[in-house]
């Protein structure tokens, strides 16, 4: 049985046909980076992994640990353990953050038929997380994201995804608008995270990130296809010489 | 038999006529209020200010017979906490309490109201001043702190109209914090005039608390008049009714004052909510802030209505208001009227209108997460009107108004 599994995706959005049949296998403990032009698709396929209900699957079929993820809500996807970092994640004003996090922590915890973590073992959780993606008890007590700068709201993706613990990670551009510090900071994530329980989807603009974080393989996205898959060395490939090649192919 | 004062009175009219004429005591003041209300009537949807807000119409809709609850069936308030001091309004019956006042506040029925000169247009004050027959007397006195609160509990449980009054002075350099609620499930219509004064270096926390039943129709009409260097801070919370409408009028007569209003509506099935205020700026440097947050359901309506008056002798105010509205269906409706009258020139003064559908990306983030969509929708909607209840200084307060928000989520979103 596989991890992932994607079948002859095909999403359409508005009425415009998006992701035009992706076949995408990501094993267990594997890293899959996607790289590819703006508007290929990346976030389109993120979002119809979790489950955004504008996005409408035409065709082709997802599984993941041999269940049809796409028959599931949004909420029953991530308590399977299916986590969306948010290219641009929301500002939620008037939403108290450790509260918010810790209702969906345990939420998804009760889904699962585990037990709740209680206050202060949250508190405990939350703070040593926050440390370890650099942000400040201040930022904690906000409005959730709310006035933080798009580096702090990567970080506090990054705070969740180390909270949560998530079975399947899709890492939507969360390098991007990060400083160097912080790319360390989500390599240090992941590879605590990264073992032979979980995987990753890692969608990036940049080879950057892959020294921090080695993937197993790399797929050039382009026109709603990947067009091209390979090791590591193709992302080093695609820096030097860029889309063009792809996007006459797609 | 005497001569109506009214033109082509309506049933509901001529029922008023003459149950003002059977009164036994009525002063000079209060016939004039009714010679007044006679020539307006009651506002119907073409009058200005009133176009949202019909009690002509809402008055004529067939009155249920409401169900009396029997002596000692009143519950225990949730701001009963608070330890105040507790003045029932029972179906227009003051109820004071006895035992020891905390020091420094006065209370006891004193007549009405004369004539109130800002309102001799308002036909809902108007009638309010000739109706009411006994009004509940307050004063804090110089210098004193209240160390617990006034509840006002104003419990309606008949049909028919029921009137009542509180005058209300805070001295000098005193603190009051006053609460009032709205109760009962009567299907009347209930009429309260709230008139204060707030003297030098004074302040007056209000909280309004309005959360009856369906059928009722409520009118809440509070007069502040706002001396030097005080405070009025206001939060009023209304769950709508078939109708209710809180109006609050603000007056600055003096310099460095500030207000507060704020308000949030919860409306569900058929129900209707009104916030109307106005705010008189006559003096320096005074300022306001006034945040309005109304969530509207099935049916339900919420009206805001807001306006700053800045005077010639205005300068330097800063005044502020914003109106938002969350539509949770779409047979809901808001209706935003802010409002800015300015006759000074160095004034700071802004407003802003909202209106909208729950924010659909925010509500699939919190999905994502592993909210399910009732929890999420709460969430959301709760921190919409948490603007507002979050103002609440005082803690405990703070704490039954968002438990009152919560259950209206659990139960009616
Ligand atoms: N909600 C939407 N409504 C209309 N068009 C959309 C919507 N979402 C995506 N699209 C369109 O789908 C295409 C793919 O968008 P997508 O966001 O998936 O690209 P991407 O590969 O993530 O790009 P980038 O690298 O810029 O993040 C784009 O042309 C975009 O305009
Ligand atoms: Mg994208």
């Amino acid at each position: 049985m596989s991890f992932l599994e994607i079948k002859n995706l095909h999403v359409t959005v508005d009425d415009r046909e998006i992701l035009r049949g992706i076949d995408l296998t990501i094993g267990q403990g594997e890293i899959h980076a996607i790289m590819g032009p703006n508007g290929s698709g990346k976030s389109t396929l993120s979002y119809t992994l979790a489950g955004r209900d504008s996005y409408e699957v035409t065709d082709g079929a997802v599984t993941f640990d041999g269940e049809d993820l796409l028959a599931l809500d949004p909420d029953a996807r991530a308590a399977k353990g299916v986590f969306l970092s948010f290219q641009h994640p929301m500002e939620i004003p008037g939403v108290a953050t450790m509260n918010f996090i810790r209702t969906a922590l345990n939420a998804q915890r009760k889904a699962r038929g585990e037990e709740e973590v209680s206050a202060a073992d949250f508190l405990k959780l939350i703070r040593e997380k926050a440390k370890l993606v650099g942000l400040d008890d201040a930022k904690l007590k906000r409005p959730f994201n709310v006035g933080f700068s798009g580096g702090e709201k990567k970080r506090m993706e990054m705070l969740q995804m180390a909270i949560f613990e998530p079975r399947f990670c899709i890492m939507d551009e969360t390098d991007s608008g990060l400083d160097i510090d912080a790319l360390k900071m989500v390599g240090e994530v992941v590879n605590a995270l990264r073992d032979s329980s979980r995987g990753f989807l890692v969608i990036t603009h940049y080879q950057r990130l892959l020294e921090y974080i080695k993937p197993d393989a790399v797929h050039v996205l382009a026109g709603g296809r990947i067009v091209k898959s390979g090791g590591p060395e193709l992302a080093r490939e695609l820096e030097k010489s860029g889309y063009e090649q792809f996007i006459e192919a797609a | 038999m005497s001569k109506s004062l009214l033109i082509n009175p309506s049933a509901l009219e001529a029922g008023l006529e003459a149950a003002f004429a059977a009164r036994s005591k009525t002063s000079e003041p209060q016939a004039a209020a009714f010679q007044r209300f006679s020539k307006l009537g009651f506002p119907n949807r073409r009058v200005e200010g009133w176009k949202w807000s019909d009690f002509n119409a809402a008055l004529r809709k067939p009155q249920e017979k409401g169900k009396k609850p029997a002596a000692g069936e009143i519950p225990l308030s949730p701001f009963a906490a608070l330890h105040p001091v507790e003045i029932r309004i029972v179906d227009g019956q003051y109820q004071l309490p006895e035992g020891a006042r905390p020091e420094g506040l006065r209370f006891r029925l004193i007549d009405p109201s004369g004539t109130i000169p800002e309102f001799e247009r308002h036909p809902m004050a108007m009638l309010n001043v000739a109706m009411t027959g006994k009004a509940l007397g307050m004063q804090v006195v110089e210098g004193a702190v209240l160390n617990r609160p006034i509840l006002i509990r104003h419990i309606n449980t008949g049909a028919g109209f029921t009137f009542a009054q509180t005058l209300l002075r805070v001295s000098k350099n005193a603190w009051a914090q006053l609460i009032e609620t709205y109760e009962g499930g009567g299907a009347g219509f209930y009429s309260h005039l709230f008139h204060t004064v707030v003297r030098d270096g004074g302040r007056l926390d209000r909280l309004v608390l309005q959360d009856t039943g369906g059928d009722a129709v409520v009118h809440g009409i509070c007069a502040a008049k706002i001396d030097c260097a005080s405070r009025f801070d206001q939060t009023a919370l209304s769950t709508g009714a078939r109708l209710a409408r809180h109006e609050t009028h603000a007056h600055f007569w003096c310099e460095q004052s500030s207000a507060r209003l704020n308000s949030a509506a919860l409306v569900s099935g058929g129900r209707h909510s009104d916030f109307t205020s106005d705010v008189i700026f006559k003096a320096e440097a005074c300022e306001t802030r006034q945040l309005h947050k109304g969530v509207a359901k099935d049916r339900g309506r919420n009206v805001f209505q807001g306006k700053f008056h800045v005077e010639r002798g205005g300068q330097k105010t800063d005044a502020r208001m914003a109106a938002n509205a969350l539509l949770l269906s779409d047979d809901a409706e808001a209706n935003h009227k802010p409002e800015l009258e300015i006759y000074a020139d160095d004034v700071e003064c802004a407003h802003g209108s909202t209106s909208g559908a729950l924010d659909e990306d925010a509500l699939f983030y919190l999905r994502q997460r592993g909210l399910d969509e009732a929890s999420a929708r709460t969430l959301l909607v709760e921190a919409f009107v948490g603007e507002v209840i979050d103002g609440i200084g005082d803690e405990a307060a703070r704490y039954i108004f968002r438990a009152r928000v919560n259950d209206w989520l659990r139960n009616e979103a």
